[in-house]
């Protein structure tokens, strides 16, 4: 599998750009240095990613942070009908510092991006962001002088969830992504055991991998009828 | 009152108001500009602007309210005939609760001088709009307390409302943040109490300056109010706005007539459908449409479902901002059932987009009625539920009675519509007052309230939902046969049916779909009762495909300006109160 790795700096320049960190691709698997060193704490370090990575994608923290219309579905998908506490993610917090996820659920503003990123900032590591909505993704229907295109062009996003807004089913599903990038995520066990990067793998594009299914599709139901 | 429909250019010289302003300033002192708004819109001098405003604002059955405030550049405008030469214009528009009338004054001014005096004196709700008018065209506003920008970041540069300012994103450098950039945007948006002239301390004690927001659970949204705070009594507050700012007046002038209705659903997000209607109305008016009964009943029949829909995620957030955990819950799930309705209907949840000029995307699917009728029967349950659960309940009694109250008065001096005019006990409801769209045939109330504190506007919008489902019903039981569209050549997108009759047919299809309809130069207006208070498109077409300039005024942007003359005085918990109770959503005060 590949994986990027990013690794976190002592020092920022002042011209530094956003997001910070140099990232770089890796084809091999850390884990795999660790077996040709020894097989026996090669098992035990996967053993123990394995279980740490299980409880930190089924008890994800959202931060309580809202832009704009995405905002409501997303909030929907918190309540009753949709339940997020099936997922373990229903443990809203109003503050960065304990919050284990962002969803920039809305349209990103050029006056508003200085903000979210003091606010992504605040977040403690391991921390993760998801985008949702096509205005987070790309600026969407808004190229227009006063929105960002794209969340992306200064925080790392690690799932894009499409649709303007999506429904909260895609929320869940962008959700559950997130959790399975989290399973496969080579992060250090302690500040003293291995490598100090943190390894991102490079989940497959949903869109490649459902395709062939998709364009199946010729006839679609008629919206005369309910 | 008159319920009629105007069809031509219809010129408005028989309004009272132009005889008497005639009296009083002289034949010369005014202009009257033919136009399809429905109010007399009279060209006056800037000399003359504050005693205008003033006779207007103190004759008898005044005109209490400064509805809206803004501009026009005019300077690419081709057809000006008979209109004063002006570079730059600034309208205002006033609305008489007594006359059930409005008028519209409009001020000429040219490049090199781009002055008018402030007339917050007048109207203190004209506050904000100078502001902004300073922030997108660049007028500046003599005697303005703190003309500083409201939309746009403090270290903006121009003036995005300008014809000569980009307007996409993309024609400008890809959005970069430094690490230095990032610390020059947060020292810019630093709280200094001097330059709003408040004082650190005072002889007792040191001031706290608390920054509520731009990102805050109670703030609704990318919403900024910085507090001065004695212990928790609040002295006073300044609401910062523009964290939320889409440009979407900015997009009217690039979009065709047809494709900008997507970006009207966007401007009260919670609201949906009935925001294509003000707009869909104005550009009928221009076009000169007369839609079908059909299409007229299927429009309040989503409308209102939409009413419904806001007004329930509004109980939810109002008491869970009480501190009240589960009626979120059980609010969504009936916004659910309300969406199943609609997305059956429509087609999607949130944004349907789903007027058409001249009608509606498509017909209603077959079995609609039984759909709508499940979600009628289910809903007084429930709304009989929440009332005896949460509106009865002591701690919300206590929370929000004779909290943050205003009277009528107060309201209309702010620029306040809506429910939250109506609580104060103001019967002011469009769909009554001024008909538009068939609501002169509906049976139905409207609300009341008496104390206008926030329980008021609580209760009222519950009693609201209960008339939206009698409209609604009245809908199911005598939707009209006929046509879901119009019969008009300028129906948009045109019927499927006369394109493939021969190649001109299918050349006119092709234009209008790929352009959209032309519509005649001319200027309309239409209001709409919006979910969150009185909504309206003011579109000026110079005879081209897209509009010439789109002004939206929304009900949020003046609910938020009057938070300070609310709150002075109040505790932090009244303002979380007054806050939930207001029902703002911030894409409907920054557009």
């Amino acid at each position: 599998m590949s994986y990027t790795l990013t690794r976190a700096e002592d020092s920022v320049a002042a011209e530094a750009r956003y997001p910070l960190g140099e990232s770089h691709r890796v084809e091999d698997d850390p884990m795999k240095q660790q077996v040709h060193r020894s097989v026996f704490t090669g098992k035990l370090e996967e053993v123990l990613n394995l279980a740490v990575n299980w409880g930190r994608k089924n008890s994800l923290w959202p931060y309580n942070f809202g832009l704009s219309c995405c905002y409501v579905e997303m909030t929907t998908a918190f309540t009753a009908p949709h339940d997020i506490a099936r997922f373990g993610a229903e443990v809203i917090r109003a503050s960065p510092r304990q919050a284990d996820f962002m969803v920039i659920s809305g349209t990103c503003f050029i006056k508003m991006a200085p903000v979210i990123q003091q606010l992504y900032d605040q977040m403690l590591e391991p921390k993760w962001v998801i985008s949702m909505g096509s205005c987070a993704n790309s600026g969407g229907m808004y190229d227009i002088y006063s929105v960002v295109q794209g969340v992306d062009k200064f925080l790392p996003v690690d799932v894009y969830v499409p649709g303007c807004p999506p429904r909260p089913e895609a929320f869940l599903q962008g959700l559950q992504l997130l959790q399975d990038a989290i399973q496969e995520e080579r992060r250090p066990l302690s500040w003293v055991v291995g490598d100090q990067g943190v390894y991102r793998a490079e989940m497959p594009s949903q869109r490649e991998k459902h395709r062939d299914r998709r364009i199946q599709a010729t006839e679609l139901r008629s919206p005369d009828s309910l | 009152m008159s319920t009629e429909t105007p069809t031509a250019e219809h010129v408005v010289t028989d309004d009272p108001i132009i005889g008497a302003l005639r009296q009083r300033f002289g034949d010369h002192a005014l202009l009257v500009q033919p136009t399809l708004t429905g109010m007399p819109v009279l060209w006056i001098a800037r000399d003359s602007l504050e005693e205008v405003l003033r006779f207007l604002r103190d004759m008898p059955e005044p005109f209490e309210m400064l509805y809206d405030l803004s501009a026009i550049d005019e300077r690419l405008r081709a057809h000006r005939h008979g209109l004063p030469e002006a570079d730059f214009t600034v309208f205002y528009h006033l609305l008489s609760i007594s006359r059930n009338r409005d008028v519209m004054l409009k001020v000429a001014l040219h490049e090199d001088d781009l002055a008018l005096p402030s007339v917050i004196s007048l109207y203190p709700n004209a506050n904000w709009y100078e502001r902004e008018v300073w922030d997108m065209f660049g007028i500046a506003f003599r005697g303005h307390p703190h003309l500083t920008r409201i939309l746009m970041p403090p270290t903006w540069q121009g003036h995005p409302l300008r014809k000569e300012h980009g307007a996409r994103a993309t024609e400008f450098d890809p959005y970069t943040l430094t690490v230095e950039g990032q610390g020059i945007e947060q020292r810019a948006l630093q709280f200094k109490p001097e330059e709003w002239g408040m004082r650190r301390e005072n002889e007792n004690t040191e001031f706290m300056f608390l920054n509520l927001g731009p990102n805050h659970p109670s703030a609704h949204g990318a919403f900024r109010l910085v507090l001065q705070l004695d212990g928790e009594e609040i002295v006073d507050c300044v609401p910062d706005i523009g964290y939320h700012h889409r440009g979407a007046e900015k997009m009217g002038e690039r979009q065709s007539w047809h494709s900008y209705i997507p970006y009207t659903d966007r401007i009260d997000y919670t609201g949906g459908v009935m925001n294509n209607y003000p707009y869909i109305l104005a550009v009928e008016k221009l076009a000169g449409i007369e839609v079908t009964e059909r299409a007229k009943v299927i429009r309040v029949m989503m409308a209102e479902m939409f009413r419904i829909s806001s007004h329930l995620l509004f109980l939810g957030t109002y008491l869970q901002d009480l501190g009240a955990m589960s009626p979120v819950f059980f609010t969504f799930t009936d916004r659910q059932k309300a969406y199943e309705v609609i997305e059956a209907i429509t087609g999607f949840r949130m944004h349907p987009a789903w007027y058409r000029i001249g009608g509606t995307a498509m017909d209603l699917p077959r079995g609609w009625d039984t759909l709508v009728q499940g979600f009628l029967d289910w809903m007084p349950k429930r709304l009989r539920e929440y009332e005896r659960a949460m509106m009865d309940n002591a701690i919300v009694r206590e929370r929000t009675r004779h909290i943050a109250a205003f009277t009528t008065r107060e309201a209309l001096s702010w620029g306040v519509t809506g429910p939250n005019l109506r609580a104060t006990g103001c019967d002011f409801d469009l769909r009554k007052q001024r008909p538009y769209g068939g609501y002169e045939h509906f049976d139905f109330e409207v609300p009341l309230g008496s104390h206008g504190d926030a329980f008021d506007r609580g209760q009222l919008r519950i009693e609201e939902m209960r008339q939206s489902l009698r409209i609604i019903q009245q809908c199911v039981d005598h939707m009209p046969a006929g046509d879901y569209k119009a019969d008009h050549p300028l129906t948009t997108p045109p019927p499927r049916e006369r394109m493939l009759q021969h190649i001109e047919t299918l050349i006119t299809h092709f234009l209008q779909v790929s352009w959209g309809p032309v519509l005649e130069p001319g200027e309309s207006m239409a209001m709409i009762e919006a979910t969150k208070g009185i909504n309206s498109y003011y579109l000026t077409s110079d005879g081209n495909t897209m509009s010439y300039r789109t002004r939206i005024r929304t009900p949020s942007f003046p609910h938020l300006q009057q938070i300070p003359s609310v709150m002075r005085g109040g505790f932090v918990p009244d303002l979380i109160a007054h806050l939930g109770s207001i029902d703002f959503v911030m894409a409907d005060v920054d557009r």
